[in-house]
């Protein structure tokens, strides 16, 4: 590990060769991705009879930010978007901690029927939202807890995904550092918190990302717990925007969608590079 | 032995806790011992709670009504909750209301042509007549045609509240440039004659007509092509689509195909607006929308055929399950919301067709309708409206089920035998679902 | 227990529901009825006996199998391509996790502006060539086809996160091995890369094939299963429609069993096969 040292690997040289395929490759995939992007984001600025029109209008002219206003306007988006990030952090937050006990439990400590416990779990994986929904709206709505937070949270904060994936990645962490810090002395938890998560940090940060989009996009749930701008978050009260008898103006929807989109993008931004510093910071530990 | 309710199958512990064997070893605690009435968040007689899609965008209009209602009616307050963005979505978060804690119900539900029916044959919604009768309140203002929409065993099981109808847009320079006199076709016949003249002029890529495909509603714009030509989806519990008349008009169907003057869409009023296409069959509902949408003038007509117009849309409905107290202001405010001056307000908001009669003499509708011709032709429609099949609106999934099958008419397929093979799987899902509840 | 809490949530919320769905599978409930009757194995009975089964059984397939390999292979090629040292390579990052995290109705509507017959950027293009687009929306195969495509690109983000993820805790030294051994990029990769990533790609496979195959919203927003019925219906829209559409809770509850048993087989198959390499 020492090898690490201060450089990555894309420090290393590259051939010129390797380097314009890759600006290549770059631009074709901007260009396929970023189309349908873009439309999203166009249409989010243009008028109502500009969205359906042939031939397709790449450009919003005249450019309006009226379905911005239209949005915050006709619904009431502080509330959903406040909803939306006490859910989204609360279970982020139970499922990353979760997530990684129960792979700390499942990869590194030793005991009878942890592959059985670990293909259980992993099982969880398989069963659709849709089949779950009616028996756990009963449960819940005996409790009370419709319309509230821990309503919405708790059903959904088991977790299967993060639990396979740190479980995985701490099994692919070299033995020998284990055992010597064991060796030393250090404790199950102390294992834990110094040795194996400082290494398993760009993991982690792709687990926590990918978390956080799935909360954020929780729609069917939140959608049957909860009746108004109380409990709900945004991509259900965004949906109040659509109509469904003869068509729905897309352009507030669009706006909608971009203003969902953007905290995680600038999420995203900010936690990729912890991704890279994470690594470092694992390797001069190790 | 063999008849299980519904406490049972879904594993709800509750206090008794005789939940599966893994509810049980879960041992949350919190699971078992649920206070189920007391934290209930649902109505009582003097709070309404109302599940609603608000359909046409008329979340607006529904507050204002709402408003009105509450000043009139000082003890109760309504609250107006988000119940998805479709029917569909509606009608499952409502099954799941139905499955949790009766106390947390909603007083009032939006529900629609093709979902009221499963609610009210397995006891779940209560009659309004008894409800209305109790309360001094008289139905007979509410138009015919939309109010027995919701007759079953003798008994209505909503009242009409965002009903709409569909309804004949055509592009009126399109039709000016191909020679054709300035209104909609008298029959289908018609339109077949004048699909080619319409061709003509529009040029190759466009299209004289556009409906909307199988997955879209077709089925609903279908039955007013079948019924002129004499045939129906079923009369009463009977499927009749494999009636030859049936068949002929699925046949005509195929010939406009043939003829390469009809597509299909997802979206087919953004062809409309975007002039793609001369015309369109589209809801009433879509004529707010289409209006600001098209940058030319377009026109509405009667749907071709006499009388041969099906109704659609939504209603309002009362769940049976909730307190006679609470049914008591249920009632009192779908009266409300659907009484002459609201369904005005509604109708004029939204594009919906006014569900009263006294609706037409109103001087403030009359001036409105003036000033919109098209809404006019929508309203004067409604006399010539007929109730859907039972078919597509009361068999469970008959909307999609009859969807595919024109899809697959569309698409070339056999009418005959696909008709037939329709037949087969309505009359199942007859015997299997609706004979043993009737 | 550390595991304790967790298994706790999962047993109440998901294998309880599972449990309620395996014996509803055995009955005739409609969704709406305070009651339903047993009926012994009749759904099953139906299931196999049913046309549409096999067509539904072929989407779900066709769609699975396509959109695990093709954004397996995608995905690992944008992280190799995006961990080099590359000016503006943050911006690119963000673009391919960007779909990820659009939600399906907006999607449905943006890839109608590339598919539609009338509007779609395909029509404009091959106009230009004098052809014609297919109806996309009309034609069963080309539907799957254009589902198919769409759930690629919004889910390349999160193959590309993994991948991205596994590359920066790799060992440099072996590359540097590699380096010093003069080998191609291509035995590089094959050789040094490769063997490292195994556990993501096991990791990966089954995650992917477990996220395709419940794919719903991208079906919902687009065909609704349909044209012709079935076109694009796979198991879990097939679920949905029987349960909430046509009311069958029990039939779909079925439908939700059967498709239950499969993925464990498979996932088993999986784990067998694959997770030798990884355990320590």
């Amino acid at each position: 590990m020492s090898t690490h040292a201060q450089v990555g690997p894309s420090d290393r040289h590259r051939s010129p060769l390797m380097t314009t395929a890759g600006y290549a490759a770059m631009a074709f995939v901007v260009l396929i991705i970023a189309v349908p992007l873009l439309w999203i984001v166009v249409t989010s600025f243009k008028e109502r009879q500009d969205i359906y029109v042939r031939p397709a209008q790449w450009i919003p002219n005249p450019a309006t930010t009226d379905n911005y206003s239209t949005v915050v306007t006709t619904i009431p988006f502080p509330a959903y978007f406040r909803n939306s990030l006490i859910i989204t952090a609360a279970l982020s937050t139970a499922k990353i901690v979760l997530g990684v006990l129960s792979a700390y439990a499942l990869s590194l400590l030793r005991f009878p029927g942890r592959s059985i416990v670990f293909l259980i779990v992993i099982s969880a994986l398989m069963v659709p939202n849709q089949i779950t929904v009616i028996s756990n709206y009963a449960l819940v709505s005996q409790l009370g807890w419709r319309n509230t937070y821990q309503g919405i949270v708790i059903p959904l904060a088991g977790v299967a995904f993060g639990t396979f994936l740190m479980r995985n990645q701490f099994l692919s962490l070299p033995t020998e550092i284990i055992e010597a810090a064991r060796l030393d002395g250090a404790g199950p938890m102390k294992l834990l918190w110094r040795v194996v998560m400082p290494m398993s940090w760009p993991t982690l940060v792709a687990f926590s990302l990918i978390t956080v989009v799935n909360e954020w996009n929780e729609y069917l749930w939140p959608f049957l717990m909860s009746d108004n701008e109380a409990t709900a978050p945004l991509q259900v009260g965004l949906t109040i925007l659509q109509n469904n008898e003869g068509g729905t103006n897309w352009g507030p929807v669009m706006a909608g969608t971009v203003l969902t989109v953007l905290p995680i993008l600038i999420l995203f931004l900010m936690l990729q590079r912890q991704m890279i510093k994470g690594l470092t910071a694992g390797a001069v530990k190790g | 032995m063999d008849k299980l309710t519904r406490r049972g199958f879904l594993g709800l512990a509750g206090a008794a806790g005789v939940a599966t064997g893994l509810a049980a070893c879960a041992g949350t605690g919190s699971t078992a011992t649920g206070t189920a009435s007391g934290a209930a968040a649902g109505g009582g007689s003097s709070k309404v709670i109302w599940w609603s899609n608000h359909p046409g965008n008329s979340k607006e209009a529904e507050q204002k009504i709402i408003a009105a209602f509450q000043l009139a009616n000082p003890g109760i307050t309504v609250d107006l909750q988000d119940g998805g963005k479709n029917y569909e979505e509606l009608a499952q978060k409502f099954n799941g209301a139905l499955a949790g804690n009766a106390a947390q119900l909603p007083d009032v539900i939006v529900a629609s042509d093709v979902t009221w029916f499963n609610f009210a044959l397995n006891k779940q919604l209560a009659a309004v007549d008894d409800l209305m009768a109790a309360a001094g309140l008289k139905t007979d203002d509410y138009v015919d045609a939309l109010y027995s929409d919701y007759l079953f065993n003798g008994k209505h099981y909503a009242l009409p509240f965002a009903r709409s109808t569909p309804l004949f847009y055509y592009n009126a320079e399109m039709w000016k440039n191909a020679g054709l006199e300035d209104r909609g076709p008298k029959t289908w016949q018609e339109f077949k004659e004048w699909a080619p003249k319409l061709q003509a002029t529009i040029g190759s890529d466009k299209i004289p007509i556009i409906l909307a495909d199988g997955t879209n509603y077709l089925d609903w714009y279908f039955q007013n092509m079948a019924w002129n030509f004499g045939g129906a989806f079923s009369k009463e519990w009977t499927p009749t689509a494999s009636d030859p008349k049936t068949i002929e008009a699925g046949k005509f169907l195929q010939e406009l195909v043939a003829m390469k003057v009809v597509k299909f869409s997802k979206t087919p009023e953004a062809d409309f607006q975007a002039g793609i296409a001369a015309c369109m069959l589209q809801s009433t509902g879509a004529l707010g929308g289409t209006t600001k949408n098209s940058k030319f003038a377009f026109k509405t007509a009667f749907l071709p055929g006499d009388g041969n117009c099906p109704t659609g849309g939504a209603g309002v409905a009362i769940p049976a399950g909730i307190s006679e107290d609470r049914k008591k202001s249920a009632i009192k405010f779908v009266e409300f919301l659907t009484n002459t001056a609201n369904t005005v307000l509604f109708t004029q908001a939204t594009g919906y067709m006014p569900v009263r009669k006294s609706a037409l003499d109103d001087a403030g509708e009359k001036a409105f309708l003036d000033k919109n011709p098209n809404s006019k032709v929508a309203v004067e429609q409604l006399a010539k409206t007929r109730s859907q099949d039972n078919a597509r609106v009361l068999v469970q999934g008959g909307g999609a089920r009859i969807g595919k099958s024109l899809d697959q008419v569309a698409a070339g397929q056999d009418v005959a035998s696909v008709f037939a093979a329709l037949d087969k799987e309505t009359q199942g899902v007859i015997d299997a679902q609706i004979k043993p509840k009737l | 227990m550390l595991l304790l809490p967790n298994l706790a949530l999962l047993t109440t919320f998901v294998y309880r529901p599972l449990i309620d769905n395996i014996r509803l599978s055995f009955t005739d409930w409609n969704i709406s009825s305070p009651t339903a009757n047993v009926i012994g194995t009749a759904n099953y009975v139906e299931w196999f006996g049913r046309e549409d089964t096999r067509q539904i059984l072929t989407n779900t397939l066709v769609f699975t199998f396509v959109t695990v390999m093709v954004s397996m292979a995608i995905g690992l090629g944008l992280a190799l391509l995006l961990d080099q040292k590359l000016r503006g390579r943050n911006m690119v990052r963000s673009l391919v996790f960007a779909p990820f995290v659009v939600s399906g109705a907006a999607i449905g509507v943006a890839f109608q502006f590339v598919f539609d017959p009338s509007f779609g950027l395909i029509r404009d293009v091959m106009a230009r060539f004098g052809a014609q687009s297919p109806d996309f929306y009309q034609q069963p195969g080309w539907a799957l086809f254009m589902v198919t495509v769409t759930y690629i690109w919004k889910n390349l983000g999160y193959t590309f996160v993994i991948y991205l993820a596994a590359l920066q805790g790799r060992r440099i030294d072996l590359d540097e091995a590699a380096e010093i051994d003069g080998a191609t990029p291509w035995t590089h990769f094959r050789k040094v890369l490769l063997p490292q990533l195994r556990p993501t790609t096991f990791f990966l496979s089954i995650t992917v094939l477990l996220n395709s195959v419940q794919v719903f919203d991208i079906i919902y927003a687009m065909t609704r299963g349909g044209p012709l019925g079935t076109g694009t219906t796979t198991l879990v829209f097939q679920v949905y429609q029987e349960t909430f559409i046509n009311y069958r809770a029990g039939y779909g509850a079925t439908v939700a069993t059967i498709m239950f048993l499969i993925l464990l087989t498979i996932t088993f198959i999986q784990v067998r096969v694959m997770d030798k390499g990884t355990k320590t």
